[in-house]
């Protein structure tokens, strides 16, 4: 369904300076700074897929939804989406995709939503009985029809963000570009965003590419995801994987009467292996015994046995690394990385 | 074709619709509008007054009476600045919600366009015509416009309304590549209300300035048609300075859509 091969976009834009002497000279100055934003990024996407794209602020999502909407004209590479490549033909793929971008609005901000609905109709050519049945569905799952009729610079963003979201879909695009559609949103309306998404991807197998900061959107969505940072694409693969790659750390924690027995339990010995790899934590407020391990090397049905055997467990949480986690420690990595070369290059 | 229309129609209906929303505007800007002629009126009165000479630059007090309302018929539905709409979807980057539909955006601006033009051609285009013309009967004597000379005003000013739109089009997409015009828009404004002949009948400058103004587009836009409407060409003159508006409309069309592939090529949105 999208085809991209090594993309690449970069910026080039005028020099500046810092402080007002520095504005001055910009004035002056001819320099250009080249900035990449996307660098060499391919992935395929196939038919009914709903694909979360994440990365940190300013990694280069927007612009790859950007290239691949055709606004934007990618510096080399080439995409193909629904076999039509979206810089030459605009007007053809704009026919097959709806886009939702969350900041911005394609409704007419001045004019009840209906209007827009009625002007969208006529662009995509959508059929009487299609724009019927198609609002009917919208009505069901967005609940469009509460504020139809109400000019569009007067609903909240939460009504917004839904009828942007229906607008998308009116002509039944075959490809859903959300970018951040739930930025902003109380949890209500998040949950019904996604289900709606849910529901339109499993109705109609509309291949949906969802960028977003919102671990919960992709924890409920996603099946894929793609994390790009700094315009370079650094996973691409299942959720699953992502979890058994990086999720990998256990935590147990117990609530228990003595604390004394507990301390002295030898793991190290019991379970024969190294010292440090585990650790523990007490609270003695709340009576709680935390081990947190690496599950690859210590079964957690292991801990549990040893401490069921020795002390007085009154309640039990196990606990896996969330996606939020995981998500936050690849971020870091990468910021990490980018921090070493930069001394490194300093260094020379 | 038909689809073609079914599609743009609504940016025009829109358009008309968004216009009337705001009722205080509504009212604002007959009020404010007629002012700025009135006072131009009065002006011009006064400069005859205290002359003394019949005619001043080719035309009558009374052609002059007619000359200022006439203008500003004219510019009410000619000048509609689609560059402010462009600089406007630029700056805030909006112009992307405008490129993922199926449509052209020039057409699309173009018909949003026409959708204020036929707004200001009611409000208070078309009134003031009216008024002026049952002015120029009862307090001047002169005879009413004749049917011919009428038509072909209007077919001029629509000219010049494409012209007009055509060319703010292609200045408008300056915004592209500095993403910030609203000091261009200012000056342009300035010196196409000077250039038109929207301040000054542009027969009342030196000949050597009106060869210059023949030769530049903005001479079609609002003096042209002012002139058909008062009667000052006939025959083959006639034919030729609306062939030139044809001309200029087919030009500056062209233009604009060279630029136009030019912008979308090196196309950056802003935000988001």
């Amino acid at each position: 369904m999208i085809e991209v091969k090594n993309i690449s976009k970069s910026f080039i834009s005028p020099k500046k300076y810092p402080g007002l002497k520095g504005t001055i000279k910009g004035l002056f100055s001819n320099e250009k700074v080249e900035k990449v934003a996307v660098n060499d990024i391919s992935f395929s996407i196939g038919e009914g897929e709903i694909v979360g794209y994440i990365g940190s602020n300013g990694a280069g999502k927007s612009t790859t939804i950007k290239m691949m909407t055709g606004i934007m004209v990618p510096t080399s590479g080439s995409c193909l989406v629904n076999g039509v490549d979206p810089c030459k033909k605009r007007n053809e793929n704009a026919k097959n995709i709806g886009v939702v971008f969350g900041q911005r609005t394609q409704l007419w901000w001045d004019l009840p939503l209906s209007e827009s609905f009625t002007i969208l109709k006529e662009i995509y050519d959508v059929s009487d009985e299609a724009y019927e049945e198609r609002m009917e569905f919208l009505n069901k799952v967005l609940e469009l029809n509460e504020f139809f009729d109400k000019p569009v610079r007067t609903l909240s963003l939460g009504q917004r963000m839904r009828a942007d979201l229906g607008a998308a879909l009116l002509h039944n695009p075959k490809v859903l570009y959300l970018d951040e559609p739930t930025i902003g949103l109380d949890l209500v309306v998040k949950e019904n965003i996604r289900e709606a998404i849910k529901e339109i991807n499993e109705k109609y197998k509309t291949t949906v590419i969802l960028t977003t900061h919102d671990i919960g959107d992709i924890e409920e969505l996603c099946r894929r995801i793609i994390i790009i940072d700094k315009g370079t694409k650094i996973y691409d693969g299942t959720l699953e994987h992502l979890k058994e790659i990086y999720g990998t750390k256990r935590s147990i924690s117990v609530e228990v009467r003595q604390y004394d027995k507990v301390k002295d339990i030898a793991f190290d010995e019991l379970l024969q292996v190294e010292k440090d790899a585990y650790e523990t934590e007490y609270d003695g407020e709340k009576s709680v015994f935390t081990i947190s391990f690496d599950k690859r090397k210590i079964k957690v049905p292991q801990i549990l046995s040893i401490l069921m055997e020795r002390v007085d467990v009154k309640d039990v949480r196990i606990e896996e690394t969330q996606l939020e986690e995981i998500v936050k420690q690849i971020y870091l990595e990468q910021k990490e990385q980018a921090v070493e070369e930069l001394e490194a290059a300093a260094n020379e | 074709m038909k689809k073609f229309c079914k599609i743009y129609l609504p940016f025009a209906s829109n358009e008309l619709k968004r216009q009337m929303s705001y009722k205080g505007a509504f009212y604002l800007f007959i009020l404010v509008s007629l002012f700025g002629s009135f006072i131009n009126y009065y002006l011009w009165m006064a400069i005859y007054g205290s002359s003394g000479k019949a005619t001043i630059g080719n035309l009558t007090k009374n052609e002059m009476v007619i000359y200022v309302f006439m203008v500003y018929v004219t510019s009410s539905i000619v000048t509609i600045t689609l560059a402010d709409w462009v600089s406007e979807d630029v700056v805030k980057g909006s112009v992307a919600m405008n490129l993922i539909k199926p449509i052209d955006y020039r057409l699309s601006l173009m018909w949003r366009a026409s959708g204020q033009m036929v707004y200001r051609f009611f409000v208070p285009g078309i009134f003031v015509w009216i008024g002026m013309e049952i002015y120029k009967v009862k307090a001047l004597g002169m005879e009413v416009v004749s049917p011919v000379t009428a038509l072909l005003y209007v077919v001029s000013s629509f000219l010049s309304f494409l012209l007009y739109l055509l060319f703010d089009f292609c200045f408008g997409m300056v915004a592209f590549f500095t993403t910030y015009i609203f000091g261009m828009l200012m000056a342009k404004e300035a010196m196409l209300s000077f250039l038109m002949g929207q301040l000054i009948p542009l027969s009342m400058f030196p000949s050597v300035a009106q060869k210059v103004f023949d030769f530049l587009p903005f001479s079609s836009m609002v003096y042209t048609p002012v002139m058909i409407y008062l009667g000052k060409y006939s025959g083959s003159e006639l034919a030729f300075v609306m062939g030139r508006q044809v001309a200029w409309v087919i030009f500056l069309y062209l233009l604009g859509s060279l630029i136009w592939k030019k912008v979308t090529k090196r196309l950056v949105v802003l935000g988001g």
